[in-house]
């Protein structure tokens, strides 16, 4: 059936659902679970808890959206939480110090970013797997962030800082989620519309080919890192006004959450086949079944295994449309 | 015996005594090759004749040891993919160099994108314009919208040659185009290949089809053991001359057969196999005491009857009967049923390099040998030390690792793993790949054991004269099929060859 004749594919949505990578998995999960917590709480479908929804999804949106990438080029980021972390603290620090936003966010960025550069170096230049790498510089983080603080929580957050949770944007928006909508938006352009773009899907879908291409590969597979590194200090933005303060254990272990947003959102592990949308609905997914647990009054430990689940069940629905290969 | 068509023009590249060595191998030695504009140059060859290594030279991907090269009749050089790419040369290798979620046009032009007025951003609608141009030029009606995983073999192929094209190319290599494509698909890349000769393209064209050689070769040239044997007009040679000049390899044959007992019963009865590997009614069968061959080409499907033998790949259709009885449980069970493979590549698939002649040779007998389920040290030391003695494996002791044995003391070690387990059949793929010349007898002469001790033996080989020497009958395979059976007295290189060819 391979056919010039009969291969005119069509781009519709269904088209593009399917071709992007059995994301269907995904939205099946994120209704079933709106519809269940729907059914079993009557908290649930109100305003404040769905705008509340959206603002505890944020932070998980800015890590999850690059390693989107991270995962689409065949790599791993194990190390995002525990740079986020770091972040968190820098930032803290810098503004309990300073009183002001602008250099502790420049700080916090500059930590980030070194962490993206450092595990970037390690993967491409080095060639250590990305597993083994990012578990390095996960440690390194986590360390850090102990070692800065001397283990205590930083207090004492400037007014402006708080801002950024409490704030409103374009007259109503919360301003989390007008930055998280607004880094998917530069996300999906990114990916879609730039020659970088195009080297992410090529970075997992056939390295050698782009190397025969004569791309430098090695500079992009940097860059991919390095872009989720400074996505992390923009993450410790939020975080910090969300917790209104620096702790040094403040987001360990949610590159797991990050990582499970990705796999839900219908983006595979090999061959470069994904798509970022998905990964909104990933992360949507995760905020919707942590806070109607919650309003269950789930405790927190059988939280981790839900989500543990919700992976498996989304790779299931996909496996049995046969997405998945 | 070489006989040069005289060349009325300059040609537009030209290799003047090309050699390439690697440890061990003499891969080219002095080969001579000419390409002119609008002509299509076959290049034919057995198994490793040294076609692929010639055209890896040609792009770039090895460096010649010694050889000029001319361009437009002027000395140039070519030292890496870059310089072959200046003077238009494109090669299209049998593994595709695509991108499976980009969509046509993001892959015809991946590395060369075309810039949009934002930095960075690329001008998706200037690309899949010119895409489509160069799909139309080629004939084909596809969406340039389409991802290349959702494309057959045979549109990946198209889109590596519009790729080729997309890049100005003058020379390009196709690498046995049509060995994934059916009639029709076929059909349309010749159409391409004329169209693109229409337009001064100049190709080479690796091809082991008699019927394509003669319908679109222009020139034909004959590669054995890394040397040029001839070139031919397709007008002046026919195909039994062909056959004739690309048999007859100089392969060290020290190696003298053994007599042989009458073979006994039989061990392997494979009927009517299909499998989603490519193997299509397959029926063969092999007797204790008797070493049967598998030759074919590569890419034929002898490989793939090992492992469905051994039941690595699952059947669709038909039975494999091992020892009379049916083989539905896989490798456990073909093992229990005292099934060795042996693979082509011993260093991935058939040894743990690191770890000790021992620890090798101890692995696939250990349920047999060590039938309580404790594994006790000493009594594998002197199971081992019987296997080296009997063997006669070059090594200071069962401690030794592996990996720093010669490849043919390593493919013994591999034989006495499948030996203290007990094997009966043996499935060797390659046997004497990467082994030199004393070895390979001492290999045989082992076989030779092996079917004298009562064991059945199918060798798969792309080694014509030792198949002919070592076994006792053959099996031909041409595109996953048996092409054919050849008795003892009527196997020889031509007639094997013969077989294994496409319309020879």
């Amino acid at each position: 059936m391979h056919d010039a004749l009969t291969a005119t594919p069509s781009r519709n949505l269904m088209e593009r659902l399917k071709r992007a990578g059995s994301g269907a998995g995904a939205a099946v999960v994120l209704l079933a679970l709106v519809l269940v917590f729907a059914l079993s709480s009557s908290n649930f479908l109100t305003v404040d808890n769905l705008v509340n929804i959206g603002l505890q999804s944020t932070i998980l949106m800015l890590l999850a959206l690059p390693m989107t990438l991270i995962i689409l080029s065949e790599g791993l980021d194990l190390s995002m939480g525990a740079v986020l972390t770091l972040c968190n603290v820098v930032l803290a620090l810098v503004a309990v110090k300073t009183g002001g936003l602008a250099f502790a966010l420049a700080a916090a960025l500059a930590v980030g970013l070194a962490f993206g550069l450092l595990n970037g170096t390690l993967v491409a230049a080095l060639g250590i797997p990305p597993f083994v790498a990012t578990l390095g510089t996960l440690g390194a983080a986590q360390g850090l962030a102990l070692v800065v603080t001397d283990g205590q929580s930083v207090v004492g957050i400037p007014e402006s800082l708080q801002q950024m949770s409490s704030g409103r944007w374009f007259a109503f928006v919360p301003a989390p989620i007008a930055i998280a909508v607004l880094a998917y938006v530069a996300i999906h352009l990114l990916l879609y519309k730039t020659r970088f773009g195009n080297y992410v899907f090529a970075l997992g879908g056939n390295r050698e080919a782009l190397t025969l291409a004569g791309v430098k590969t090695r500079s992009y597979l940097v860059a991919v890192y390095a872009l989720g590194g400074l996505m992390a200090g923009l993450a410790a933005l939020l975080l910090t006004a969300r917790i209104n303060s620096g702790h040094p254990t403040a987001a360990i272990g949610m590159e797991f959450d990050a990582i499970a947003a990705v796999a839900v959102g219908g983006t595979s592990f090999e061959r470069g086949k994904g798509w970022v949308f998905g990964t909104v609905l990933g992360v949507l997914a995760v905020g919707v079944l942590r806070n109607g647990l919650n309003l269950l009054s789930v405790p927190s430990s059988v939280q981790v295994s839900s989500i543990g689940v919700l992976v498996i069940v989304a790779l299931l629905i996909d496996a049995f449309r046969g997405g998945r290969r | 015996m070489t006989t040069n068509p005289t060349p009325l023009r300059t040609p537009l590249f030209e290799l003047r005594g090309i050699c390439k060595s690697f440890p061990g191998v003499r891969a080219l030695d002095d080969v001579s090759f000419e390409i002119h504009p609008g002509e299509v140059h076959m290049l034919l060859g057995e198994n490793g004749a040294g076609k692929s290594t010639l055209m890896k030279v040609l792009c770039g991907a090895y460096t010649a040891d010694m050889g000029e090269f001319h361009h437009r009749g002027e000395r140039v050089q070519i030292q890496g993919p870059a310089d072959a790419r200046r003077y238009g040369i494109a090669v299209i290798f049998q593994e595709f160099t695509l991108v499976p979620y980009l969509n046509i046009a993001q892959n015809i032009f991946l590395g060369r994108e075309f810039k949009s007025g934002l930095p960075g951003v690329v001008d998706a609608a200037g690309m899949h314009r010119e895409a489509r141009r160069i799909l139309d030029q080629l004939g084909l009606a596809l969406d340039t919208h389409t991802m290349v995983a959702d494309l057959g073999v045979a549109h990946q192929q198209m889109i590596e040659i519009a790729k080729a094209l997309s890049q100005k190319a003058k020379i390009l290599v196709l690498d046995e185009p049509t060995a994934a494509l059916s009639d029709r698909e076929t059909e349309r890349l010749f159409a391409m290949i004329a169209k693109l000769k229409a337009d001064g393209v100049a190709m080479v064209y690796i091809s082991h089809r008699m019927a394509e050689v003669f319908q679109l070769g222009d020139r034909i040239t004959v590669l054995r053991d890394g040397r040029k044997i001839a070139s031919r007009m397709p007008g002046e040679t026919a195909p039994a001359e062909l056959v004739s000049l690309m048999v007859g390899r100089n392969v060290d044959m020290s190696y003298g057969r053994a007599e042989r007992a009458p073979r006994g019963a039989r061990v392997l009865d494979v009927r009517n196999v299909h499998t989603d590997s490519g193997l299509v009614d397959v029926s063969l069968n092999v007797h204790a005491g008797e070493i049967v061959g598998l030759a074919g080409l590569v890419g034929s499907g002898r490989t793939e009857v090992a492992r469905a033998v051994f039941g690595a790949d699952r059947l669709n259709s038909g039975t494999v009967e091992i020892f009379g009885k049916v083989q539905r449980g896989g490798p456990s069970q073909a093992r229990a049923l005292g099934v060795a493979l042996i693979p082509e590549s011993r260093k991935t698939q058939g040894l743990a390099l690191i770890r000790s002649v021992a620890d090798n040779m101890l692995l696939a007998g250990l349920r047999k040998r060590f039938a309580s389920g404790w594994f006790v040290p000493r009594r594998g030391i002197g199971i081992t030390r019987g296997l080296i003695e009997r063997l006669r494996i070059a090594t200071t002791g069962p401690r030794q690792r592996v990996g720093v044995l010669s490849g043919g003391n390593q493919q013994k070690v591999v034989i006495g793993k499948w030996l203290n387990a007990d094997s009966k059949l043996f499935l060797f793929d390659e046997p004497t790949r990467g082994i030199d010349v004393g070895a390979k007898a001492e290999i045989f002469a082992l076989l030779d054991q092996l079917v004298r001790d009562g064991a059945a033996v199918l060798m798969i080989s792309s080694e014509l004269p030792e198949i002919i020497a070592v076994c006792d009958r053959t099996y031909v395979m041409r595109e996953g099929r048996v092409a054919g059976e050849l008795q003892r007295a009527q196997m020889t290189e031509q007639s094997i060859l013969t077989l294994g060819m496409h319309d020879a």
